[in-house]
């Protein structure tokens, strides 16, 4: 029993000493707090951003995202299709694995053809679905068959993690969590996680990449907004992400912080359910109509022109957004830049809803998230008191995502408004599923409950799915963007903003629009 | 005795069938816990095949059962969301809750106790009236603003303690503790001591009126008669007679500690089984969520039984009782 306690005693101040070893060379050290970390260590359990996130620090993806989310060579150098459905990547040269292997073909069709043996729920397979075999052709070339023509099938690889085939076919979570099957090509080797506490990496210093600054890696999950303020301001972390708007309103006064603003991925759009009967029908003067106001399109102009983005972002979002005139942002592949700046006209939305024959508006229910995205429940309860100016009455409900999601998907709601962002960068992505007609043959319109069908878009969309030539796709898909935003397929209110915040002085931090925070990427201000 | 033990294990059972059922209705009329995991660029045959594998398209009946026949065999099934065994996931928690919870437990009897017996002890003391006065901030003040103050003044300003997260640990006798190390004891000293706020009000305004009302009873005026010092008075004869609701409360509020500080976990950010259970909650992983209660169940269980025991230590008459 002394024993026990004498060696616990020795451990504890070896401990000691270690942490005041290691704040003594901090400036290679970089501590992040963090809102959300991985699920597990496993790049290919969950799409959850924030596992994506976290695994880049070890594992490469074939493909990866610049800043803006457009591609750029990642473990593939390039990429080319040879014929209709088959498209060949070559593999980068000299790169090694953190166990010292070399990188070849073999370990990245062993990648994709896992993915659909160890998914959860977040499934990746919504990356590899349009795969149909993969071959290697010799030690750096692989070709991928698709079912069909692929055209996005680079950007689905955008969040495929190469792993290393040595870790055979049954590595499960267990032997990622621990250490064993962690071996990836990324810039950091991995050293320990828990869940939902802190994941730790060391630099791995026979990286294909540029050399690292920082030797070791923290990041705190700390999803509590004001408890990772506060570990920022203490010192205990380096930096912090998803700064609140309030706490940027104060930071700008205060001398020891800097803060690093980008613009995200995520919109918060509205979506008029558009169906013949409305799951709940809305009221004319207390009374139900069998009809469904929403199905007329000026109904929808009249709630779109009702709407003043400006003060939006500069009220309710403090600043941190910009007013939306479509699902994401123009810079993306197929984002329409004819489109004009969405104008604010009560006088004319009281005149489309007399026309419509509405004169004294009518009573319907909104449904939206709480706390899913930053401001969403403040939007939506702003939302509600813009309509009430053109004469509608609009009782704003912010749910739970536990209570919002299921209820979505059964079709219980009959306009509500949520977050959306394109994470692939690219225009199919968003408008496959949520303007196509709902098919679950093909797997188009997976998230369009509200009813919406053209037949036009999905022509539209069904043949930029099928075409290779990048500028012809680009062409279609922005008509697809210019058609179901003039129809209001769904109405688009603000784009999100980002903001990050670091201990003056200390370091740089590079905006990204998909919100990531990666520490390959932040660089010490000399 | 053995009866007694009997008697409490079928309570537990029932409570555990009970409580699994209302966890498993409550779920099940949330909705389809799919649709809160699911990537939002998943197709229906995705979301169709996801359903099938994790047995969401049976019957609630069927799911019902197929988890009760695991659990009888010990398996009480993995996390949806880190497919791990449940039973991992929780236990990994349960050291920094259960030092988090003694630690707070012992600020608040520690201080509570003696400040308690002082102010029934001279109730119309002046220093009396101010341990009464904290007191009545300790129950009133909302824990997390208590926490968000405490967090400024000594982690922000001052810059003496951390301001979240939890020391380093080592392995003590298999579980990964803490409190062995002054770092880690000045990472549980602020989230401690919020945790114990409540509960120090609590037992002292218990002992206090405890006290007051033994002070005047026949046999304190005996014992001072028969010539012992007030500390032995105080010591011996009012604290033993005070002490049954306290240990009650003591017992009760330990339990709901340990199972729900959820409050001084999240804005202390201290990785504890609170945080699980709410994290889970807010994904629908209903096997933790079950398992997490079924371990509440068995704590508040075992807790009351101790404290059934202490009972007979402090009072002969319940012994009495109890044997007969």
């Amino acid at each position: 029993m002394k024993q026990t306690f004498k060696l616990g005693g020795t451990l504890a101040a070896a401990l000691l000493l270690g942490t005041m070893l290691s704040s003594a060379v901090s400036a290679q050290t970089l501590t992040m707090g963090v809102r959300a970390g991985p699920d597990s260590i496993d790049p290919h359990w969950s799409t959850l951003g924030s596992q994506a996130e976290t695994l880049r620090h070890v594992f490469d993806t074939l493909v990866m995202a610049d800043e803006n989310l457009q591609m750029k060579p990642g473990l593939a150098v390039s990429w080319k299709p040879v014929d209709e459905t088959t498209w060949e990547f070559k593999i980068r040269e000299g790169v090694k694995f953190h166990d010292g292997s070399d990188l070849t073909a073999e370990d990245v069709k062993f990648s994709i053809d896992r993915i659909p043996q160890v998914t959860g729920p977040m499934s990746m397979t919504i990356y590899t679905k349009q795969v149909k075999e993969t071959q290697v052709i010799d030690k750096y070339t692989l070709h991928v068959k698709t079912k069909v023509a692929a055209p996005t099938l680079p950007n689905d690889f955008i969040r495929l993690f190469v792993v290393s085939k040595s870790i055979g076919a049954d590595a499960r979570n267990e032997q990622f969590n621990s250490g064993k099957a962690a071996i990836g090509t990324g810039p950091y080797k991995f050293v320990s996680w828990e869940p939902k506490g802190d994941f730790v990496v060391e630099r791995f210093d026979g990286y294909w990449g540029d050399k690292q600054p920082w030797q070791k890696v923290v990041r705190k999950e700390i999803p509590n907004d004001s408890a990772r303020m506060a570990a920022l301001k203490s010192g205990q972390v380096d930096m912090v992400n998803y700064v609140p708007a309030t706490d940027y309103a104060s930071m700008q006064k205060d001398k020891g912080v800097d803060t690093f603003i980008a613009d995200s991925v995520y919109f918060l759009n509205i979506t008029p359910n558009v169906k013949e009967t409305l799951p709940k029908p809305v009221k004319v003067d207390g009374k139900d109509i069998a009809a469904n106001p929403l199905r007329d399109p000026k109904v929808r102009e009249a709630m779109d022109l009702a709407i003043d983005r400006k003060t939006l972002v500069r009220v309710v979002l403090e600043g941190l957004g910009r007013p939306a005139n479509q699902l994401m942002p123009t810079s993306f592949f197929g984002g329409s830049k004819a489109l004009p700046e969405k104008p604010y006209d009560v006088a004319k939305a009281k005149q489309l809803l007399a026309e419509a024959g509405y004169p004294k508006g009518f009573e319907i229910d909104f449904a939206c998230t709480n706390n899913r995205l930053p401001g969403d429940s403040a939007v939506c309860e702003a939302l509600s008191q813009m309509w009430a100016r053109a004469g509608l009455k609009v009782n704003a409900n912010a749910l739970n995502g536990t209570v919002f999601f299921p209820a979505q998907q059964k079709g219980e709601f009959s306009l509500w408004m949520s977050g959306w962002g394109t994470l692939t960068g690219e225009a199919s992505y968003t408008y496959g599923s949520l303007v196509h007609t709902a098919d679950p043959a093909s797997g188009q319109g997976a998230f369009n409950k509200q009813g919406y069908s053209n037949p036009e878009v999905d022509k539209l969309l069904d043949e930029g799915s099928r075409t290779m030539d990048d500028p012809k796709r680009r062409a279609l898909f922005e008509k697809v963007t210019e058609v179901s935003m003039n129809d209001r397929a769904l109405i688009p209110t603000v784009q999100l903003q980002t903001v990050w915040a670091a201990k003056k002085g200390m370091l740089t931090i590079p905006p990204r629009v998909d919100q990531e925070t990666l520490a390959y990427e932040i660089k010490p201000k000399t | 005795m053995i009866g007694f033990f009997i008697q409490r294990i079928l309570q537990a059972i029932l409570v555990i069938v009970a409580m699994s059922v209302i966890v498993f209705v409550g779920v099940y009329a949330i909705g389809n816990p799919i649709d809160v995991m699911i990537d939002p660029a998943s197709d229906q045959a995705l979301r169709a095949a996801l359903i099938q594998r994790y047995g969401f398209d049976k019957s609630l009946v069927e799911q019902y059962f197929i988890f009760m026949g695991n659990m009888l065999r010990g398996d009480l099934g993995e996390s949806f969301i880190y497919r791990l065994p449940v039973m991992g996931l929780i236990f990994s928690r349960l050291p920094a809750t259960l030092e988090l919870a003694i630690s707070a437990m012992l600020i608040a009897t520690l201080l509570g106790i003696p400040l308690g017996l002082w102010a029934g002890y001279k109730p119309d003391a002046i220093s009396s009236k101010f341990i009464m006065g904290l007191s009545v901030l300790g129950f009133s003040v909302p824990t997390f603003w208590v926490g968000l103050l405490l967090i400024m003044a000594f982690a922000v300003e001052l810059g003496w303690l951390p301001s979240g997260g939890r020391g380093p640990v080592t392995d003590i006798f298999g579980m990964k503790l803490s409190i062995d190390s002054m770092e880690g004891l000045s990472y549980i000293i602020l989230p401690a001591f919020n945790l114990a706020l409540f509960k120090l009000g609590l037992l002292i305004r218990l002992t206090r009126s405890g006290t007051v009302e033994v002070m005047s009873s026949d046999y304190v005026r005996f014992a001072r008669a028969q010539g012992l010092s007030e500390g032995k008075v105080v010591g011996l004869h009012v604290l033993k007679n005070i002490s049954i609701p306290i240990v009650t409360i003591f017992g009760l509020e330990l339990g709901s500690t340990l199972a729900f500080a959820v409050v001084t976990e999240t804005v202390f950010n201290w990785p504890g089984m609170g945080k699980l259970i709410i994290d889970s909650i807010t994904v629908l992983d209903r096997p933790v969520m079950v398992a997490y209660l079924i371990l509440v169940v068995f704590l508040f269980v075992l807790i009351n039984l101790v404290v059934d025991l202490i009972y007979g230590q402090l009072d002969p008459r319940i012994r009495v009782k109890a044997a007969s």
